[in-house]
């Protein structure tokens, strides 16, 4: 005889199963509460941390079903913990009802993960939920027309007020008992992609409960676990041979690009907008001209003038360093500093050490805190108010056709942008891009192209007050940016990559994502620079008492001078090993002492942005990339920055223009 | 927490971090967004505690 724990759980294995699929931030787990009421058990998904919450649904006094909370998912080709979850969840379970929970107000974005759950031949009602507030944006849906357009049951929730969730019930009865005639959508993939799906179907034999089409999409995406699945098929060489025929990224991303389009066909069908109220329309029209190709250019080129040129060149770099480095440092904390440890050691070589020209507090603290501090502080607030409203996926998008001529995609924006933050920290992320030629030409252009957020933040700076040479550095940079990865390109074999991504929502950013994350990444940056800069000035301390930053910098002029800058640029290049902000620190000195008149500042911006990486970025790039890949990288950077500021100089000079 | 580039929301502690093996000191403790890659600083502990607070009022 059962026991009653044995029993109940016999009791719910016999119960049909419905499964709330969706991501997260949608409201399923409202829905989930307002079906279950406080039948609910949570339990790890064997073998992982993953969260799974069950419960018993009771639909009047004869309906009983299981409910299962799967982990959030956006797509059925998993690339989360979570996701895989879901999927092995709706694979193995074999599901007799799916809720597809979506966010109504998003739906355009949530549609492509319906199609794919209606390609499984699994039964599926779409939820949407949160319809309040796409009714508050002035829009609405025909909700029978896209029911009938996509054959299966659509019904709208507002789950946290209960509001559809007996309309929703009743669905899930109709579903249960075979009342409801699903007529579903089939999506037509491009010829390419349907011959090779037909093809992988023919050979899959077995009964797996998902519809074949859906495992033979996946099967050309190279999904090891399906391709797992399917092995005891006879055919499953051929299978194989098929998957491994195709390219999998262009294969995933023409699948993507084509069920996103046939989403906006529906949405654009059956979403009516009231023109009074279309505040959500206007946000929809903003985010399509940001990815636009032509009218995009024009509010990238907004974003960065006011984002970087006003506020972290001309406040940040301008405004707020002079006045602390010129009232604090100048005047105050240095000399104060030259007499205490001149009381202390008089004139004798630990002076140098901690005062004087190239001290650790006079040198070392004041270029991290009257420099780098208020440079890096209006580059981390202006970036993050880009990263909160949601714009840089659009950049990706945007740039994603140049990037293609350099050997990229949009993908490579991530690790690119990351790059302005901190060059090293980048290089470890180019190894999320697909290809080995995409992470060798993005860690190259890191390496050569891409400054980071003080080293940009000081050169817009010392250029603010000249649009001009602001404008030359800006071009010059963006040339050989895209003439070397156009030139690398053809150097690196590979294939060539697509890009897709769903787009989130436009934002207004809201003040204490914007705190929070300036002051996070303020303290991850200060942890980092302090101790570095500290360590540059003992070793340049070491090195003027042993000859050695005399002979560096000497051996240094050589290519300073003949690129056309002063020689006293020199040791701003030496500094510039260390940290490449800490060369950037060393041109500012220099420009304030007046080494350097407006053409030679020009051709130092040009070289010191190109200079080689700094020692953590190198050696990020020997592990990442290969010994012979970093020091093949250095070996031509160096010489290549300064050709670069050689080339910039004749030009100046042919062309009479003084700056 | 939620990526700030995809706005894809997962949980900070079964993220990978993505410092190992760079020459920072300590490391660089930056989270990476498990489906876009992205990286983010990891909140700190006040702001996360202030953030609850605020919830709660909220509610």
């Amino acid at each position: 005889m059962n026991t009653p724990a044995e029993a109940s759980n016999n009791e719910a294995r016999d119960l049909k199963k419905v499964f709330l699929v969706g991501s997260p931030n949608v409201g399923k787990s409202a829905i989930f509460n307002a079906l279950t009421g406080s039948y609910v058990t949570v339990s790890n998904y064997p073998g992982t941390t993953v969260d799974i919450s069950s419960g018993k649904m009771k639909i009047g006094r004869h309906h009983q079903f299981k409910i299962v909370d799967t982990p959030g998912m956006y797509s059925l080709k998993p690339i989360t913990q979570e996701e895989n979850v879901g999927r092995k969840l709706i694979f193995k379970e074999r599901p007799d009802c799916i809720l597809h929970v979506v966010d109504a107000k998003n739906l355009e974005r949530m549609l492509p993960l319906t199609l794919q759950l209606i390609e499984t031949g699994l039964p599926v009602i779409l939820v949407l939920n949160l319809y309040d507030e796409l009714l508050a944006r002035g829009m609405q849906l025909h909700i029978a027309h896209l029911e009938h357009d996509l054959g299966i049951p659509v019904v709208e929730t507002v789950a946290i007020r209960s509001l559809g969730i007996d309309n929703l019930s009743s669905r899930i009865v109709e579903v249960m008992e075979n009342r409801y005639r699903f007529n579903t959508v089939e999506l037509k993939y491009s010829d390419e992609i349907e011959e090779n799906v037909a093809k992988i179907s023919g050979l899959i034999k077995k009964d797996y409960s998902i519809s074949k089409k859906t495992l033979a999409s996946l099967i050309i995406q190279n999904d090891k676990d399906v391709l797992d699945m399917v092995k005891g098929e006879g055919d499953f060489d051929k299978i194989k041979a098929l998957s491994d025929n195709t390219v999998s990224s262009q294969v995933r991303y023409k699948i993507s690009h084509e069920r996103q389009e046939k989403a906006r066909d529906i949405i654009t069908e059956h979403l009516v907008v009231d023109e009074t109220r279309k505040r959500g329309v206007w946000r929809e029209r903003l985010s399509q001209l940001m990815v636009h190709p032509i009218f995009g250019l024009p509010i990238l080129a907004l974003v960065l003038w006011f984002g970087l040129y006003k506020f972290v060149g001309e406040f940040g770099a301008g405004t707020m360093v002079n006045f602390i480095e010129t009232n604090i440092f100048e005047n105050i904390i240095n000399p104060k500093v030259d007499i205490v440890f001149h009381s202390i050691f008089g004139d004798n070589m630990f002076f140098d050490l901690f005062a004087g020209e190239y001290g650790i507090i006079t040198l070392g603290v004041r270029y991290a805190i009257a420099i780098i501090f208020p440079i890096v502080a209006t580059f981390f607030i202006a970036f993050s108010v880009i990263e909160d409203t949601g714009y840089l996926p659009r950049l990706a998008m945007l740039v994603d056709r140049v990037f293609k001529k350099i050997g990229l995609s949009g993908r490579a924006v991530i690790p690119l942008t990351l790059g302005f933050g901190c060059d090293t920290m980048a290089t470890i992320v180019t190894r999320t891009l697909e290809t080995k030629r995409e992470r060798i030409i993005a860690t190259f252009l890191l390496s050569l192209a891409i400054p980071c957020s003080a080293q940009l933040g000081v050169l817009l700076g010392l250029m603010a007050g000249n649009p001009k040479m602001l404008f030359i550095w800006a071009l010059t940079i963006i040339a050989v940016f895209l003439i070397t990865g156009f030139l690398a390109k053809r150097l690196v074999k590979g294939e060539d990559t697509g890009f897709f991504m769903e787009m989130p929502p436009l934002r207004l950013p809201s003040l204490m994502n914007v705190f929070t994350k300036t002051y996070t990444r303020m303290i991850w940056y200060f942890k980092e620079v302090i101790p570095i800069f500290i360590m540059a000035s003992v070793a340049i301390w070491f090195g003027k008492l042993t000859g050695i930053f005399d002979f560096l910098v000497r051996v240094i002029s050589y290519p300073v001078t003949w690129a056309g800058m002063p020689e006293g640029a020199s040791p701003a290049f030496l500094y510039g090993f260390f940290r490449r902000d800490f060369g950037a620190a060393g041109l500012f000195d220099l420009t304030k002492k007046g080494i350097l008149d407006g053409n030679g500042l020009l051709v130092s911006a040009v070289v010191l942005t190109l200079f080689v990486p700094c020692v953590a970025q190198f050696a990020v790039m020997w592990k990442e990339r290969g010994k012979g890949m970093a020091i093949g990288m250095a070996l031509f950077i160096f010489p290549f920055a300064f050709f670069v500021g050689f080339l910039v100089n004749i030009i100046l000079n042919a062309l009479g223009v003084q700056l | 927490m939620i990526c700030a580039f995809c706005t894809f929301e997962f949980d900070e502690k079964l993220a990978q971090h993505s410092c190992s093996g760079c020459l920072k000191l300590g490391g660089c403790s930056m989270i990476k967004c498990p489906r876009c890659s992205y990286e983010s600083p990891p909140e700190p502990e006040w702001i996360k505690k202030f953030n609850r607070l605020f919830k709660k009022g909220k509610r």
